[in-house]
């Protein structure tokens, strides 16, 4: 019964895997099938590369804000939706539609969102009298400004999961246990943070370990918004790794990166699941 | 016969690069019938949509007067290596591949089209030379591709902006650009971005920045493969840079993609952009207000030299794992036999490779290229295509002394693309431009990527020099 899993996991996961950690210890090249083993060559030489060292700081910022927006902000949808209202239906699909929006096209209408010519953003801000005269903002060529678009772009498509998985964790929470905290003199504040978020606990794990391994391991914003300019200062790892690696020719050197953070993700994997597993038995 | 090792490293590879290109770009289903008489191509979506619309008929037709069913498959251009990598390390998928510029890297797994370029050398003429120095490896002496065409690379002006300032013809040297950029901004403070020269991780950046090192008498190496960038030439061009971004640029040139000088040129936010005319054919056929401004200049003279790069140079490679090598090369001998179509086609973007392919018909062969290069000119001074007025495009007929291949002054190699695709020289253009490092730590940055990535091709017996490398 468990074959298919198995061969799955095995074929889909493991073993590129385990060749992309192989192909890290080679000279491989796209344009070549021929490759020998380098060691740790090519290790040493992406952690003295500059642009490694500010991808890997960005995913790493990329990753936590990103997160940290996608948890409060998940929170507050999940609660809202959790109110009867009028309109209810319209919202949830407005809510859930980012998800379901293939991240190519979404990212074509934010890259005009952001145009550092043409920025819908801009226009606004200067009929409202904000950007005076001579000013603008450079999104997409700006370094902090492009790093914020791109937290942005991910936040907005990755809302939507967290959102439905925090509003399942809250609906399952019994009635019975606010009114419980609330006969005890709980207020709001105190019955969110000493309730309902230890209770929700093992489904915030699962959200959260997800979304940070998705959002370590996610290329296709910065790719499709920045390209990791300007000057290689928006890359985060996957896309600095897709650059070296596939564009750039240097197999060996770009699978170097892309798993530069593997026992990393898998000390946090181990972790989060632990300490989920903790708070269901307790 | 492989052994199990090879096959298990062969297999391996094509699941780890063959994953990360797909997730790159668009799909490409190749029918897995390998029946003889089938011949199947990669192409570009071309710049001028129009030339898409001359080949794939043109192709299909090819095939059906030789008895060959021929696919075209066409992927935007940012896809066509990621696409390469995934065939070769499969060893399958389409026949004949097209590359932009340097297929180099991928020679290895190329047939050698020696045989092919004879013929036409002996049936048209010598080809152009930045087009031999773009597909041949003079230090595997292999001719791994085949170029039908190259494409020029001009400077575009917003020629009513100029004239307020009392340059009607536009710049002609780097430094007019620094001289004119404020009197743009006075002349039209409308403009954005007085001069549009990006400086982002795109194609055009790429082509632009290397105009900027070469006119100042740097290059990435010389002509013998060994690595030169560090260097006064390259280090004045970087103070150049520094100046003209600080008094006519902004940060959107540090952003920009492939499209992205086309539109604002187009918008008329920019006054003096560096393409090919696929920008102008644009305003053209969606008859833009900008149009009646919109002229071109050659390339500019910097201190050392006056030279463009090409804007795209077309490399097609036969794979060594087609079954339909023969069918292969004889196609792509009469895609240069069709020259002259194929210029049309594309409404004069792309120029042959062998002029002498545009000759008049019945011309001897050694005044073959001469012939050629007239009825090249007599295009370009009469634009069939509406060009108001029609010699609009008559520089263009001039611009083969003033083009030069990527790789200049050598010979297009492997390190050269992947210095090309990593984006090592507008990073370090980019960031002596913005200050972000001063313009000696950003060259001595690039010098030592760019070494790094010559000795990995020199290990790999694909790239000669290193005795001389700066």
């Amino acid at each position: 019964m468990l074959t298919p899993a198995v061969l799955y996991i095995t074929l889909l996961v493991a073993l590129p895997f385990l060749l992309a950690l192989f192909l890290s210890l080679t000279n491989s090249s796209a344009g070549s099938l021929q490759f020998s083993y380098v060691g740790f060559r090519n290790f040493q030489s992406v952690l003295a590369n500059p642009v490694f060292q500010r991808s890997l700081r960005n995913t790493f910022i990329f990753t936590f804000v990103s997160q940290l927006a996608v948890m409060v902000l998940g929170n507050i949808l999940a609660r809202a939706l959790m109110k009867s209202f009028r309109g209810k239906s319209i919202a949830r699909f407005l809510i859930l539609m980012p998800w379901a929006a293939p991240i190519s096209l979404a990212t074509l209408g934010w890259l005009w969102i952001f145009d550092s010519t043409f920025s819908v953003i801009n226009w606004v801000l200067k009929v409202v009298g904000w950007l005076g005269p001579g000013s603008w903002y450079y999104w997409l060529g700006d370094a902090t400004l492009g790093m914020a678009a791109i937290i942005t772009i991910h936040v907005w498509r990755m809302l939507p999961f967290s959102t439905v998985i925090l509003l399942a964790g809250l609906t399952a929470i019994p009635n019975e246990v606010r009114e419980a905290a609330a006969i005890d003199g709980a207020g709001t504040l105190a019955r969110i943070f000493r309730v309902e978020i230890p209770m929700m606990r093992p489904i915030l794990t699962v959200a959260v370990l997800f979304g940070v391994v998705f959002t370590f391991t996610d290329m296709s914003v910065v790719y499709l918004l920045t390209r990791g300019g300007p000057f290689n200062s928006t890359h985060v790892l996957a896309s600095l790794a897709f650059q070296e690696g596939v564009l750039g020719g240097d197999v060996g050197r770009g699978a170097a990166v892309a798993i530069f953070l593997v026992p990393l993700l898998v000390v946090l994997a181990v972790v989060m699941l632990r300490s989920a597993r903790t708070a269901e038995v307790g | 016969m492989q052994t199990r090792r090879q096959f298990i490293l062969k297999g391996g590879k094509l699941v780890a690069v063959g994953a990360a290109a797909a997730a790159a770009g668009p799909t490409i289903l190749v029918r897995d019938a390998r029946a003889a008489g089938q011949l199947k191509i990669l192409q570009w979506a071309h710049f001028v949509p129009a030339y898409d619309k001359w080949f794939d008929p043109w192709a299909k037709e090819w095939g059906s007067k030789h008895g060959v069913e021929v696919t075209v498959d066409h992927v935007g251009f940012a896809d066509v290596v990621p696409r390469a990598t995934a065939e070769v390390a499969a060893q399958a998928g389409h026949d004949i591949h097209m590359f932009l510029g340097l297929a180099s890297a991928f020679e290895e797994h190329v047939i050698d089209l020696g045989d092919v370029v004879g013929n036409l050398e002996k049936k048209y003429g010598k080809q152009v030379e930045l087009a031999h120095r773009s597909t041949y490896n003079p230090f595997t002496k292999k001719q791994f591709a085949l170029s039908d065409m190259w494409v020029p690379d001009p400077g575009n002006f917003h020629k009513g902006v100029w004239a307020k300032i009392g340059m009607p013809n536009g710049p002609v040297t780097y430094d007019d650009l620094v001289k004119a950029a404020p009197e743009i901004k006075k002349a039209a403070p409308q403009m954005q971005i007085p001069i549009g020269i990006g400086l982002s991780q795109d194609i055009d950046s790429n082509m632009a920045v290397r105009n900027i090192l070469w006119c100042h008498g740097g290059s990435i190496q010389d002509k013998d493969s060994n690595v030169v960038l560090n260097s006064p030439e390259t280090l004045a061009a970087l103070e150049y840079t520094k100046k003209l971004y600080s008094v006519g640029m902004t940060q959107a040139v540090l952003s920009w993609n492939a499209a992205s000088n086309n539109q604002a040129f187009n918008a008329q936010e920019t006054a003096y952009i560096l393409n090919s005319i696929s920008a102008y054919r644009t305003a053209q056929d969606n008859k833009l207000p900008v149009l009646d401004n919109y002229f071109f200049t050659p390339a500019l003279k910097g201190p050392k030299a006056q030279l463009a790069s090409e804007h795209v140079m077309s490399g097609y490679v036969v794979w060594k794992f087609s079954k339909n090598q023969d069918a292969a090369k004889e196609f792509l001998t009469a895609l240069v036999d069709a020259s002259r179509d194929s210029m049309l086609g594309s409404k004069l973007y792309n120029f042959p490779s062998f002029f002498g392919a545009a000759a008049e018909p019945g011309t001897p062969l050694a005044k073959k290229p001469e012939s050629g290069a007239a009825w090249i000119t007599a295009q370009c001074n009469k634009d069939p295509f509406g060009s108001s007025p029609p010699d609009k495009l008559a520089l263009l007929a001039k611009s083969l002394p003033w083009s030069t291949n990527l790789g200049y002054p050598g010979f297009a190699n492997p390190a050269e693309g992947e210095i090309f695709d990593t984006y090592v020289l507008t990073d370090m253009f980019a960031k002596a431009a913005t200050g972000a490092l001063s313009p000696k730590d950003a060259m001595a940055e690039a010098s030592t990527r760019a070494k790094q990535i010559f000795d990995k091709w020199r290990q790999k017996k694909m790239v000669g020099g290193g005795g001389k490398d700066k």
